[in-house]
């Protein structure tokens, strides 16, 4: 259950080269929303794009291919996609809503559409919620300390930033290549990703990440009804190239890992926060 | 010999209140009060001290129905004590948001007034919750004519209900390309509707005037040809928006505008004598209550050129169109009339917006205490706040809204209807009571009227 439910799991990466080139991992999330905007499954797609500030994501509702692929990448700081989710049904004027998001992310959609608080026509305006594989977050100060100053590393020269295989990532235009162990990165996260029990997006239509995917490409859930449609028909329509999940290395298996670690080490911290004081303790959202 | 029977609380309109009336033997009213029972909330006192941005999203919820009247209204009085011109865009987008409001507005109110309605020619009461047509296909058309008209408010307003867009000078978001297409689909939708309900709904409204009786409480009561009749004044802005102190020509006078308080206006205190236990749902107040309408009424006494006056559907066709059908059903014809305005309001609108157009003034002057004031042409009727703004916050705010004002005309209109008919022809005013009861009323003494009550 550490996976969520899902109908179908598999290795997948885009079959347009061109969403690949910019692409974190198999361009996923580009070339779903990309099919679904040209189908009309959806009329407009709320993605983390550029801000003025390099790496620092800003919300922005796409709703052409190319505002698509000037989101491409993963910015390792915080992109507050909801903010967007209620006014993408009033100013914008949409009808059909894509969203993709981390997956705290994912539950704020679910949780709009079952308790509507303050969240009038939402509800049933959501058309596709594709949800990324999130470990933890950082604030945009502590991208800068860990780009600038451990990595030494202006952010304004890099390329891709990404976490894998223990380490932190960071690739220049101009070719070098750092990493540092992720243990020094630690105390930069947001305090608030520690008490969260999702890895895998479980609640979203799709969700997709690196981790279990060879590089270039990423492992893909398909979880409901809704997501099984829409990305069968993005597989008839010759979308995407895919692998059975068993016949990729390192597999299913080290997902299934990462995501027990996750929710075992922050259902601790839960656990601590009831006996956080004296005789007192901190809040626990889930109970 | 007269006798008082009151009817409390009224039903099938917006809020709380009550119609005191002291009818002659044949049940006629000789002279009648109606009056709000809505607590106090007193909106324009807590105002004082607050930012100039935040009071019209305080104001805006005094009432859920009109809610953009009220935001516009007091946002574009900031604006008109400040100083600030907002642009055209802003206001293309005010217009059309205003148009959605007035459309659901009134297609709301026509739920409300048809269950005292006969549909034409038979001597059937309409019920709008029949599952029986033809009132299905209208109750269908009613709530589909809404459903556009909040769906368009959300798209230009930002929300149907206390719109977010809105703000001292301007609004915050222009609208996308899309977003525009939508609105001109759903008006072009709308407009259909609109004029099939408006024809509709004048239909039925003559009927009720050519009708000799009504069936109230199992009784046969005559209807009156001068139903709901008056002789004051009217009182509009503008056919469709309003106007502003900013204007170059305002359409409303501060200077005509003077206040009352309901000590001095309504009837004192009488002994209820007369019990209808028959009258739909519960009947009357029983004999030997008290009842004190100086006392009781919750609202002042608005007054233009020293008399009260009408406003809403009516006042703006007799200052606009040259329209004179008088009476309770004259009233509700007006209202129906201005239903495919809305429609091609909104289609003109929105073909005139610039949707890459800035929305939001360079400069937001911060106000040095001058006297702004901005009416609202409420689906109700005027609705004109007042405001003075230094530093950005609001040192003095005031609310004269629609059915403040009609509150005292329409006690005058009741002379003459048979009691059982009189909720019938406060129900033509389309009241909100909410609306009307925000205010303390404060007499020459900078005393607290209301107080009386405690004393």
């Amino acid at each position: 259950m550490v996976l969520g439910n899902y109908k179908s799991v598999v290795a997948a990466r885009s079959a347009d080269n061109e969403i690949l080139k910019g692409a974190q991992d198999g361009g996923i999330v580009t070339q779903l929303f990309a099919y679904a905007l040209e189908e009309g499954i959806i009329d407009g797609a709320i993605v983390a794009g550029p801000s003025e500030e390099p790496w620092k994501p800003e919300p922005v509702i796409a709703t052409t291919k190319a505002e698509l692929l000037a989101a491409r990448g993963t910015k390792y700081t915080l992109s507050p996609n909801i903010s967007l989710l209620k006014e993408a049904t009033r100013s914008y004027g949409l009808d059909k809503i894509g969203i993709v998001g981390t997956p705290c992310q994912m539950q704020a959609v679910r949780k709009a559409q079952l308790y509507p608080v303050g969240m009038r026509d939402v509800p049933d305006k959501i058309a596709l919620a594709v949800g990324i594989f999130c470990m933890e977050n950082f604030p945009y100060q502590s991208l800068e300390a860990i780009v600038e100053d451990h990595c030494n590393v202006k952010l304004e020269s890099v390329k891709k930033l990404d976490i894998g295989k223990g380490k932190f990532w960071a690739y220049t235009e101009r070719g070098a290549v750092t990493q540092i162990p992720l243990k020094v990165t630690h105390k930069y996260e947001q305090p608030g990703c520690h008490v969260c029990l999702d890895y895998v997006s479980n609640l979203a239509d799709i969700s997709t990440g690196s981790v279990g995917a060879p590089d270039g490409w990423s492992t893909v859930f398909v979880r409901t009804k809704n997501g099984e449609d829409t990305w069968g028909k993005a597989i008839a329509a010759g979308c995407f190239e895919t692998k059975p999940i068993e016949e990729v290395k390192p597999g299913l298996d080290l997902v299934k890992k990462l995501a027990t670690d996750k929710i075992t080490k922050n259902q601790k911290t839960l656990e601590a926060r009831a006996t956080f004081g004296v005789g007192k303790g901190l809040r626990n959202p889930y109970i | 010999m007269s006798k008082v029977v009151e009817i409390s609380p009224t039903t099938r309109h917006e809020g709380h209140s009550k119609l005191v009336l002291k009818v002659n033997d044949e049940g006629i009213v000789e002279r009648g009060d109606w009056l709000s029972i809505t607590p106090v909330r007193g909106v324009e006192k807590l105002a004082v001290g607050k930012s100039m941005h935040q009071v019209p999203k305080i104001a805006s919820r005094v009432c859920g129905i009109c809610p953009i009247a009220h935001t516009l209204a007091a946002t574009e009085a900031m604006e008109a004590s400040v100083g600030c011109y907002v642009p055209e865009d802003a206001m293309l987008l005010r217009y059309i948001l205003q148009c959605a409001n007035r459309l659901h507005s009134h297609a709301l109110h026509n739920i409300l007034s048809l269950p005292d309605m006969y549909l034409p020619g038979t001597d059937t009461k309409i019920n709008p919750f029949t599952p029986e047509e033809p009132v299905r296909s209208v109750a269908l058309r009613i709530q589909r004519l809404r459903e556009i008209a909040q769906t368009v408010g959300e798209i230009v307003g930002g929300e149907a209900i206390h719109p977010s867009n809105p703000r001292v000078g301007g609004m915050y978001k222009n609208i996308t390309p899309r977003a525009q297409q939508k609105i001109y689909d759903l008006a072009k939708e709308g407009r259909i509707l609109a004029h099939e309900q408006s024809e509709f709904m004048i239909a039925v409204f003559k009927n009720f005037q050519n009708r000799d009786w009504a069936e109230v409480a199992g009784r046969q009561v005559p209807i009156p040809d001068d139903l709901g009749y008056h002789n004051q004044g009217y009182m509009a802005a503008a056919p469709i928006y309003g106007s502003s102190s900013l204007d170059d020509n305002p359409t409303w006078f501060p200077e005509r505008w003077t206040e009352v308080r309901p000590w001095d206006w309504y009837m004192g205190e009488e002994e209820i004598t007369l019990e209808d236990k028959d009258y739909p749902v519960g009947g009357t107040t029983p004999a030997g209550e008290k009842a004190w309408p100086q006392m009781q009424a919750c609202t002042g006494v608005p007054l233009y050129d020293g008399q009260p006056v009408e406003v809403g559907p009516r006042a703006r066709m007799v200052q606009f169109k040259n329209y004179d059908l008088k009476g309770a059903m004259g009233l509700q014809i007006a209202r129906q009339m201005e239903y495919e305005a809305c429609a091609y309001g909104m289609i003109e609108a929105v073909d005139a917006l610039n949707t890459s157009g800035k929305v939001v003034a360079d400069e937001i002057p911060q106000g040095d205490g001058t006297l702004g004031w901005a009416a609202n042409e409420a689906p109700r009727g005027c609705d004109v706040h007042l405001a003075k703004v230094k530093d950005g916050k609001v040192g003095w705010f005031s609310m004269l809204v629609p059915t403040t004002w009609n509150f005292p005309t329409c006690s005058r209109a009741l002379t003459g209807a048979p009691w059982e008919l009189a909720e019938v022809i406060v129900r033509a005013y389309d009241p909100c009571v909410s609306c009307a009861t925000h205010m303390l009323v404060v007499d020459e003494n900078k005393k607290i009227v209301a107080q009386k009550l405690l004393e």
